[in-house]
């Protein structure tokens, strides 16, 4: 950790040098007012593009040339053509004549009905502008540039999140498109003490990124934290929030998830009402939640939404889960190959039985069934919609029982994998539940090794790391230990709302109490 | 080296980390060795007596580890008897602290080898045992602390579960009379049940981690009677179950009253390996503690760091492990490491506590 | 930073280490390569033919008593049974014997003839042949069966009339004889015939204490293997004194009031027909009395029950007279089978059995622990006076007959 923090602060040094290095070459060139030059200045570095349109023209009568550059499909035409190049080439010198406000002024003052207008005075913003679906504006005589608003943005619909599918609760997901997700966020809950801070990441691309939290509920110590994180990020570019997610995490080493994903804004609200702080990043569906504690991983909003009772036994139910899919293999490797004298006398001969012929010890055959298992899985994944079930049909059913008859593997070997299988899929988590499929492998060889003694020394070593690994300060393990009674409202029993009346007391909220 | 604000810990914690350091080896020999000594089923009077004795004793400690606040035993006994004085006694308190540490691997690896694994070789055993206590312990006392909370309600919901369980084979009569030959046999046990309750002395350290230092009394009260409680249960429920006579012939006599029955119907038919799931945990955590404890001390009296010692001295430990040639060498070890206890954390505390009060009565 | 270039490097090699356990797992045993025991007979062997292999070695003691033991083995035939229909009906088990002076040596004999390793901690039953009980000590006996860690301690004692290796052989192919055996003792909670079960863990508390006991007994008639009464196991010699056939069983299960069910046939004094009397609690009070020295017990037992069957023509259970005529035939009975076990254990046998020791050293501490020493002699001589209480709660569906 001490280690790495220090790379970090190296690395800001050197940002910081390679940034005074830079301005001179791009970004101190000024324009010169004069419209020739500043065309062939912009010319000459986004010229050689084809999808970048250069427009000239003169504005109404009056003989003063102007151009706009912009790009193809990025720049919604019908804009531009309507009401940028109508309004300043229809009628534009009957209109200016009798005006004393300067030619620039009456531009965009009075002439252009556009409503995102900035003016910029450099070769480097200009291009960059005009990169993201700006329209330039060159008119001759005037220094500075005149940004307008053009972008169109690239949107696909607001849909159902896919990776968190609900049977109850709303049926909005984020998109790509950063705006659109903050202003789901807002309209999601209308509170004015909701920030929202914009930062730009990404040392050649640059993204957006934006910081949510409650203003008087988030610990502002733990937003600092967050900001001071994102702001070390040094990197190219930024395609997924998952990068930033990796570059901020606490432990790089750990198996587990430190920062939660999700694409369900109700999800990120409520976490915003607990006093955490939500990251999204342009083009990413995807909101990061910082802290996270291991039982948010086996977390659902459904929790909430349904009646305490149903939510605290599904959540038990998962807790169930997560333990079988941590441990099923490997206690039957344990039971079988190590203590057969534990399992009921009956069950050991209905084992022996199914087990007569197989020619593997415990250990290779759950391996050749967990793989089998992680591979099929992996492939129904990459395959199109209407292959995979099917493909699931075959690897898991034929194989399955092909394995069996042809005595490679034992029956209950195959329960036992199925069982482990359909119980990680029973984490409402996908990265959590990647975590427990790495583990259970671990957890395998040890069993194999030690038997239960084995599987006991796993135990111990995973929950010591789990007390040690922390997320933005918060232990993973809260709220289970250091014990905080209170906390246990939420964790792995889901009580009734009312009693539940106040914040996580692990995130040191501001306002510790949720108002009725 | 004073104690940083990051290594404090709550007082529940400092509950757990007792308890868990108190349970340990001896719960599963505990009615066999008390029964030795009193050969009457009034043991569990034995086991409240020597546990309401090692409350007193706690609380000596920890009224003397309160006189100092933020300082632990290691530091303070130099100031109260002098460097070389202090260094020595210091340097005995850690050798018990790591002798233990020994121990509890060697038990763990005797009853697993015995139990769990017939076969395997005994360093392969304590090895990576050792290895997970010295990853937990690189970072101090809070994690330890934590985990310990973690191990804690498995042990209560197992260790109840399981005896229970053993209620099937109960029988009231095996406990009966009460005092049937007055209470001299009782006090005959009391040296055994004591040496039952060792882990106070942990308090001369954990005191100045702890964030509320003046709860430390309640800390000792909770903290023993805890474990006092397990030992009770334990203690009815196997002479219930295998009578006076039948206990004094086992080796390991909580283990065989889980051995005893079974109940069908269920995933397990036996519980031994639920109990030794636990027991193993429970060594853990003791083990953890006294190597904890041991490097503290060294690197507090030797102002060195922690990481150095704590590599060396799981070695020396390993090495301790493998010294006693059997099981009987091994409980007599035992008795060795509570003898040495008794008079550690017995009388000395005692001693130091009366020269505190008259230094601090002179300035 | 050359310093923690070190550490780095004693960690990476930590985790190396770390590597290595993984070539080999020591104690893994795979489950279908075990040959599960499923019970255990002890013999006295009477033929000495075996002597030319054990010469050499122990002709230093020449007359050691010769134990065969008969391992009850589950063949792997029996368990697949059930999946493959067509396969020709097999023994479900297999038993195999060998013959030695001391149990771990015989038992590694029988090495020689299976192919599986024999695990024993599925094993419900030790059967012991009633010769070898009469010649060798039950605690050495069952010493190695106490010592072993695979062993259950939840494993049943049983004590066979004459050939234990006989109870553990069945005509039929699909039942495990060990299991049946194990089973039987469930039933005792609908008889007064079966003994509550003398598990391994109970039976070395009663041996280490010096104490008579009974163990139940089994017998193997013509192929047919059934419980019958119990055998006394003297606690001084902690050898087999004798039987009690199944009508002094009851006796001793009455005495003692451990019986959880059953029923008790008296016959009508009037008509000779008999009244069946079936039990739904027991309960028997043993009371000490110490009088100078002089040691006397009382036995109230108290029952409650219904009348289950009853043959009588005039009988009428709707009229309470009925009833009390049944309860007081049926108390007969009870008390008749009481006095029975009492003269049996006082006057021939001499021991006790019913745990009226257990009571005086609960009530009586000090005076117990004068007697206890030479009790079973003592108790001989000790007056001991029982009353029986029955009560008809109902009689069924049905009111006469």
């Amino acid at each position: 950790m001490k280690r790495r923090k220090i790379e970090i602060k190296l690395s800001k040094q050197q940002q910081q040098t390679r940034q005074i290095e830079k301005q001179p070459e791009t970004a101190a060139v000024p324009f010169s007012g004069n419209i020739t030059i500043d065309l062939d200045q912009i010319r000459k570095e986004l010229g050689h593009n084809s999808d970048v349109g250069f427009r000239e023209f003169y504005l109404g009568n009056t003989g003063i040339r102007a151009a706009i550059i912009f790009l193809y499909g990025l720049t919604d035409k019908e804009l531009i053509n309507k009401y940028i190049l109508k309004s300043l080439m229809v009628n534009f010198s009957e209109r200016h004549e009798h005006r004393e406000v300067s030619l620039k002024e009456f531009i965009t003052n009075q002439a252009l009905s556009i409503s995102d207008l900035t003016e910029v005075n450099n070769l480097h913003d200009t291009v960059s502008k005009i990169l993201t679906g700006n329209t330039a504006l060159l008119v001759d005589g005037i220094r500075e540039i005149i940004i307008l608003g053009t972008t169109k943005e690239k949107a696909r619909n607001i849909e159902e999140p896919v990776s968190e599918a609900l049977v109850r609760g709303p049926r909005i997901g984020f998109t790509e498109t950063l705006s659109d997700n903050t202003a789901i966020l807002r309209q999601q809950g209308c509170n004015h003490n909701l920030s929202i801070i914009q930062i730009q990441v990404g040392e050649r691309s640059k993204k957006e990124l934006v910081i949510a939290f409650i203003n008087d509920i988030a610990d502002p110590a733990l937003v600092d934290e967050v900001i001071k994180r994102i702001k070390t990020i040094n990197i190219d570019d930024l395609p997924e929030s998952g990068y930033v997610e990796q570059l901020i995490e606490d432990n790089y080493l750990s198996p587990f998830p430190q920062v939660q994903n999700t694409e369900r804004p109700d999800r990120v609200f409520s976490a915003l009402m607990e006093g955490r702080i939500a990251i999204l990043l342009d083009g990413s569906p995807f909101a990061l939640i910082v802290p996270v504690t291991f039982s948010m991983l086996l977390q659902s909003p459904e929790d909430y939404y349904e009646r305490w009772i149903p939510g605290s036994l599904i959540r038990l139910l998962r807790f169930l889960a997560a333990f079988l899919s941590l441990f099923a293999p490997s206690m039957y490797i344990a039971f079988i190959s190590f203590h057969p004298g534990l399992i009921p006398t009956k069950l050991a001969l209905s084992i022996i039985s199914s087990r007569e012929g197989v020619p593997f010890p415990a250990l290779i055959e759950a391996l050749i069934m967990e793989i089998s298992i992680e591979i099929l899985r992996e492939a129904g994944l990459r395959l199109p919609k209407p292959i995979g079930p099917a493909m699931g049909i075959v690897g898991g059913l034929i194989i399955g029982e092909a394995a069996v008859q042809a005595g490679i593997i034992s029956p209950i070997m195959v329960i036992v994998v199925s069982l482990t299988a359909i119980s990680s899929f029973a984490i409402p988590q996908y990265s959590a539940g990647i975590t427990l499929r790495i583990l259970r492998f671990v957890a395998m060889f040890c069993a194999a090794m030690f038997g239960l003694y084995g599987i006991i020394l796993f135990f111990l070593i995973l929950c010591s790391h789990l007390v040690k690994l922390k997320s933005f300060g918060v232990p993973y393990v809260s709220p289970a230990v250091p014990y905080r009674i209170s906390d246990w409202k939420d964790f792995i029993l889901r009580m009734p709302l009312f009693m539940m009346k106040r914040r996580p007391k692990m995130l040191d909220t501001k306002d510790s109490i949720r108002k009725g | 080296m004073k104690v940083s604000h990051k290594d404090r810990i709550t007082t529940p914690q400092a509950v757990i980390v007792l308890i868990n350091y108190i349970l340990a080896a001896g719960i599963l020999t505990l009615p066999r060795t008390s029964v030795e000594k009193v050969k009457t089923p009034d043991v569990w009077l034995s086991v409240i007596i020597g546990g309401l004795i090692a409350i007193i004793a706690g609380i000596i400690m920890v009224k003397l580890s309160q006189q100092f606040p933020e300082k632990t035993i290691y530091q303070y006994s130099q100031v109260l008897v002098g460097k070389w004085l202090g260094g020595l006694l210091s340097l005995l308190i850690v050798g018990y602290f790591f002798t233990l540490a020994a121990y509890e691997v060697r038990t763990l690896a005797e009853v697993t080898g015995f139990f769990l694994l017939e076969g395997t070789p005994i360093w392969a055993i304590i090895m990576p045992f050792m290895w997970v206590g010295l990853y937990l312990v690189l970072d101090g006392i809070n994690p330890i602390a934590r985990l310990f909370e973690i191990i804690f309600p498995i042990t209560v919901v197992i260790f109840l579960l399981v005896t229970f369980m053993g209620f099937e084979i109960f029988e009231i009569d095996n406990l009966r009379p009460v005092l049937g030959l007055g209470l001299f046999p009782v006090l005959k046990g009391i040296k055994t049940t004591v040496l039952a309750f060792l882990g106070p002395e942990i308090m001369l350290l954990l005191t100045a981690f702890m964030q509320k230092p003046h709860k430390a009394t309640k800390v000792i009260l909770v903290g023993i009677g805890i474990p006092m409680i397990f030992y009770i249960i334990t203690v009815i429920m196997v002479i219930g179950a295998l009578s006076i006579d039948g206990v004094v012939l086992r080796t390991w006599p909580t283990l065989d009253l889980i051995r005893s029955f079974e109940i069908q119907g269920l995933i397990f038919e036996r519980f031994e390996s639920m109990l030794l799931v636990i027991w193993i945990m429970q060594i853990f955590s003791t083990f953890t503690i006294t190597y904890y404890a041991a490097s503290l001390g060294l690197s507090q009296i030797f102002k060195m760091k922690m990481n150095p010692i704590l590599y060396g001295l799981l070695f020396i430990i390993y090495v301790i492990a493998l010294i006693p040639k059997n099981i009987n060498d091994l409980f007599k070890f035992g008795d060795l490491i509570g003898n040495a206890a008794l008079v550690l954390f017995g009388v000395l505390p005692l001693l130091l506590l009366v020269i505190s009060k008259i230094k601090g009565g002179k300035t | 930073m050359k310093r923690r270039n070190f550490f780095r490097l004693l960690k990476c090699s930590l985790v190396l280490l770390l590597l290595l356990p993984l070539s080999g797992c020591w104690s893994s045993k795979e489950i279908e390569e075990l040959g599960l025991v499923a019970g255990t007979a002890l013999d006295l062997e009477k033929k000495t033919d075996l002597s030319e292999e054990i010469e050499g070695q122990e002709d230093r003691y020449p007359n050691r008593v010769m134990i065969t033991i008969t391992n009850q083995l589950i063949t792997s035939q029996t368990t697949e049974s059930g999946k493959k229909t067509g396969a020709p009906q097999q023994k479900s088990f297999k038993n195999v014997s060998e013959t030695g002076d001391s149990i771990l040596p015989i038992l590694r004999k029988m090495i020689l003839k299976i192919d599986k390793r024999a695990f024993a901690q599925h094993s419900k039953v030790i059967v012991i042949g009633e010769d070898l009980t009469r010649t060798l000590n039950l605690q050495q006996i069952l010493d190695f069966f106490l010592r072993e860690q695979e062993m259950r301690l939840s494993g049943l004692i049983l004590i066979a009339k004459n050939n234990a290796k006989k109870t553990l052989e069945s005509q039929e192919t699909t039942v495990i004889p060990a299991f049946h055996l194990f089973q039987i003792t469930k039933s005792q909670e609908r008889t007064t015939k079966i003994l509550p079960p003398l598990s391994l863990a109970k039976v070395m508390g009663k041996l280490h204490s010096g104490s008579s006991f009974l163990v139940q007994t089994v017998v193997s008639e013509k192929s047919e293997v059934k419980f019958a009464g119990a055998a006394v196991i003297k606690g001084k010699t902690k050898k087999l004194l004798g039987f009690l056939n199944e009508k002094e069983l009851e006796g001793i299960v009455w005495l003692t009031g451990k019986g959880k069910g059953g029923v008790v046939k008296s016959f009508d004094k009037e008509t000779g027909q008999p009244i069946i009397y079936e039990i739904k609690s027991m309960k028997s009070k043993i009371q000490p009395r110490v009088v100078n020295n002089n040691i006397s017990f009382d036995v109230k037992i108290e029952s409650e029950g219904s009348i289950a069957e009853h043959w009588v023509p005039s009988g009428q259970p709707f009229e309470n007279e009925f009833l009390k005529k049944a309860e007081k035939s049926t108390e007969k009975e009870v008390e008749r089978l009481v006095k029975n076990i009492l003269v049996k254990t006082q006057q021939n046998y001499q021991v006790d059995i019913a745990g009226f020791g257990n009571r005086l050293r609960i009530e009586y501490p000090r005076v117990w622990e004068k007697v206890k020493k030479d009790w079973d002699h003592t108790f001989s001589k000790i007056p001991i006076k029982y009353n029986v209480n029955l009560t008809v709660k109902d009689y069924g569906t049905s009111g006469s007959n």
